[in-house]
């Protein structure tokens, strides 16, 4: 169990408090949600050439970009200036991100690299790629073992 | 009880508590309702919803819950409340003045104080017996005649703007609420004006951010817009042929029921430079420049052909893409999910539904709702037509009357109290139209419809009669119940609102009989 303590809460100054509680009080419209100041416009799309132009991953603004963008979209796009711009900005920036981790896990299984390292991944994008990595990697194991004859009589399940 | 500061008196009484809503079967209470929930859920107020359709529903639930209940404030429809102190005189001293004890004074100082309190007593009891004759005459007065004050609906958004917690959202019920009041000709059409000039104040309140482009509002938030638009029911979701045809005003002023109806509908169309090809598609799909000027057109055309009010002053509501629907789309279409024949579970999934509907995250309810809006107006329209050329409504004196047969198509729809009024509000405005008798044109009419058929009951409803200056008070809520009183007749004044009654097929017709002596 969490505690601790949040405020003091002044009437129309800003105050920072956890994502889960902000949601919750701009349901309840007790307040209104200022986005974090890399939701902006130009700074989106600045990220979106820079990452459109490199081949590895660019440093993102923040570990949980995906979700913020997400939540805060859906439950306060009243206090966030264009915010039709900013959803199709982060998804393109998330949609080639995602192609990239696509394109080296795909060269990582094919040429059979025992370990690899990728910078500036976000949590969210790991766990999309995860299962499936994981599982195509188990099977690639599978096939590779039941190809040296005789080594093992008996066959493993995974 | 009844409350003057909503504020105090009420909501700060009951955000601590535990509430017990009790909401009445009317699209206007269901707008109320949701605005309640919003400000509960805001607050954290916990509460039970039990809809009622009537007197003895409300009874049971009271009774049901009656150990929890401290406090029972009712919305109500019907106001008019004359002052508290002309009713209720708060317990007066009535107590007689204790004779004076004698303390051995003069006996003609004591004969005057005699005197005095003989005047005092007299002058008591005159003004006693006038303020009761006055309070008879008032409350004569109030209960003889029904009729409907400010929707409830926008009663609750003022609660809630008066505590600062308004939203569009609840704005936009509260204009739903007065646009169902108006749909069922429930307020006059000064009241209405006035109330859409209140509503339109907090819209542009609301709504008025510009789209500049430093600020402009995601395309999901939702916008409310006044609109001067057309008043054909449903026409933006449906074909303009079909919403023509099937919208009492156009309807009865073309007098589309019969052929030279047909034609003068036609011709209407061709003043307007409409091609019928285009008419009958979807409304969506017709040209674009044909719709441009829609609006104005058709206007002109309409005064051309005698109908001059076709445009009304109401709000729509916008939020998505693809999602914009007007105020009476939405009272049509909720409804008729709540009083849905077609039952599909216990007795309060349709009002669950409906309530739901209102809610713009179910955009699929609200469709069904729409589907089976078109489908009642269609009925409507058919009804009608069929009951002016098969002369049905006939004249029994003080008030017009027609009864609807067992097996007429689509009766089902109507042995519920919404739809019936609703037809019988067409039906008359379209016979006022069809007949030349004047005096039946000022006439009430009292619209009777099978209810069930095992039982034997008849749904009968009493509107008053169709004039250019109404005040829309009913009086038949009282000449109703005087007439089953004094026939014996098996009825049921279950209803909240007097003037629809549920009674017994065989006593009908003794019942009609003592009402057409009561009102002659």
């Amino acid at each position: 169990i969490l505690q601790g303590d949040l405020g003091p809460f002044n009437p129309g100054l800003p105050v920072e408090v956890p994502v889960w509680l902000a949601i919750n009080l701009k349901q309840r419209q007790k307040c209104r949600l200022i986005p974090p100041e890399w939701m902006d416009v130009a700074k989106l799309e600045e990220i979106r050439e820079q990452e459109r132009k490199e081949d590895t991953f660019t440093p993102m603004p923040s570990p949980y970009y995906m979700e913020l963008t997400k939540l805060l979209l859906n439950y306060a796009s009243d206090n966030i200036p264009k915010a039709d711009e900013i959803r199709t900005l982060v998804k393109d920036t998330w949609d080639t991100r995602v192609a990239k981790l696509r394109l080296s896990a795909d060269s990582f299984v094919r040429q059979q690299e025992a370990h690899a390292k990728l910078d500036n991944l976000t949590l969210m994008e790991i766990n999309t790629t995860g299962t499936f990595l994981t599982q195509a990697l188990d099977h690639m194991y599978k096939l590779r073992t039941n190809l040296q004859p005789g080594e093992s009589s008996h066959s493993q399940d995974f | 009880m009844f409350i003057s500061d909503c504020r105090r008196e009420f909501y700060d009484v009951i955000v601590s508590q535990r509430v017990l809503l009790l909401v009445a079967s009317d699209v206007d209470a269901l707008c109320a309702c949701k605005i309640l929930q919003a400000l509960f859920q805001c607050d954290h107020v916990q509460y039970t919803l039990v809809p009622v359709s009537g007197w003895q529903e409300l009874e049971t639930a009271f009774l049901e819950h009656k150990d929890q209940i401290k406090l029972l404030v009712k919305q109500d429809d019907d106001l008019g409340v004359p002052a508290y102190d002309d009713i209720f005189r708060d317990d007066e001293d009535e107590e007689e003045d204790s004779e004076n004890e004698s303390e051995g004074s003069e006996p003609s100082e004591k004969r005057r104080r005699f005197e005095e309190d003989i005047i005092e007593r007299t002058m008591k009891r005159r003004q006693r017996r006038e303020w009761e004759a006055r309070r008879r005459e008032i409350l004569f007065d109030y209960e003889q005649y029904e009729y409907h004050g400010t929707s409830s609906a926008m009663v609750m958004f003022d609660l809630a703007w008066i505590m600062s917690k308004d939203l569009n959202d609840m704005l936009w019920w509260a204009i739903v609420g007065l646009t169902d009041q108006w749909i069922q000709d429930k307020i006059t059409q000064m009241k209405y004006v006035t109330d859409i000039g209140i509503l339109q104040r907090h819209v542009s309140r609301h709504n008025h951010r510009n789209e500049d482009e430093e600020n402009s509002l995601s395309i999901d938030c939702m916008r409310i817009a006044f609109e001067y638009d057309l008043r054909l029911a449903l026409y933006q979701h449906w074909s303009l042929y079909e919403s023509l045809c099937n919208t009492s005003y156009t309807s009865a002023s073309l007098k589309l029921w019969s052929v030279q109806g047909q034609k003068r509908l036609q011709e209407f169309l061709a003043d307007m430079g409409l091609p019928l090809k285009q008419v009958k598609q979807k409304f969506n799909s017709m040209d674009m420049s044909l719709k441009e000027n829609l609006r104005e057109m058709i206007e002109e055309s309409a005064n051309k052909f005698g109908m001059k009010d076709l445009r009304v002053q109401t709000f729509s509501i916008h939020f998505g893409f693809k999602n914009k629907f007007s105020a009476s789309d939405i009272v049509y279409a909720t409804a008729s999910l709540m009083e849905n024949i077609e039952k599909e579970g216990p007795e309060t999934t349709n009002f669950i539904k409906a309530l739901d509907s209102l809610s713009r995250g179910n955009l699929d309810k609200l469709h069904q709702g729409l589907a089976l809006a078109k489908k009642q107006l269609r009925a409507i329209q058919q009804t009608v037509a069929s009951c002016i050329c098969t002369n049905l409504v006939i004249s029994q004196g003080p008030f017009l009357y027609c009864s609807l047969m067992e097996g007429t198509p689509d009766v089902k729809l109507f042995s519920k109290p919404v739809s019936l009024c609703l037809l019988s509000k067409y039906l008359l405005k379209s016979f006022v139209c069809s007949t030349k008798n004047k005096r039946c044109k000022l006439l009430p009419l009292i619209m009777a419809a099978p209810m069930d058929v095992e039982q034997g009951t008849v749904i009968m409803v009493g509107i008053p009669p169709e004039t250019e200056s109404s005040d829309k008070k009913n009086f038949f809520g009282r000449a109703f119940e005087k007439a089953a009183d004094s026939t014996n007749s098996r009825t049921l004044h279950n209803h909240f609102d007097m003037s629809i009654i549920e009674l017994k097929t065989e006593d009908r017709s003794k019942f009609l009989d003592a009402l057409i002596s009561l009102l002659s």
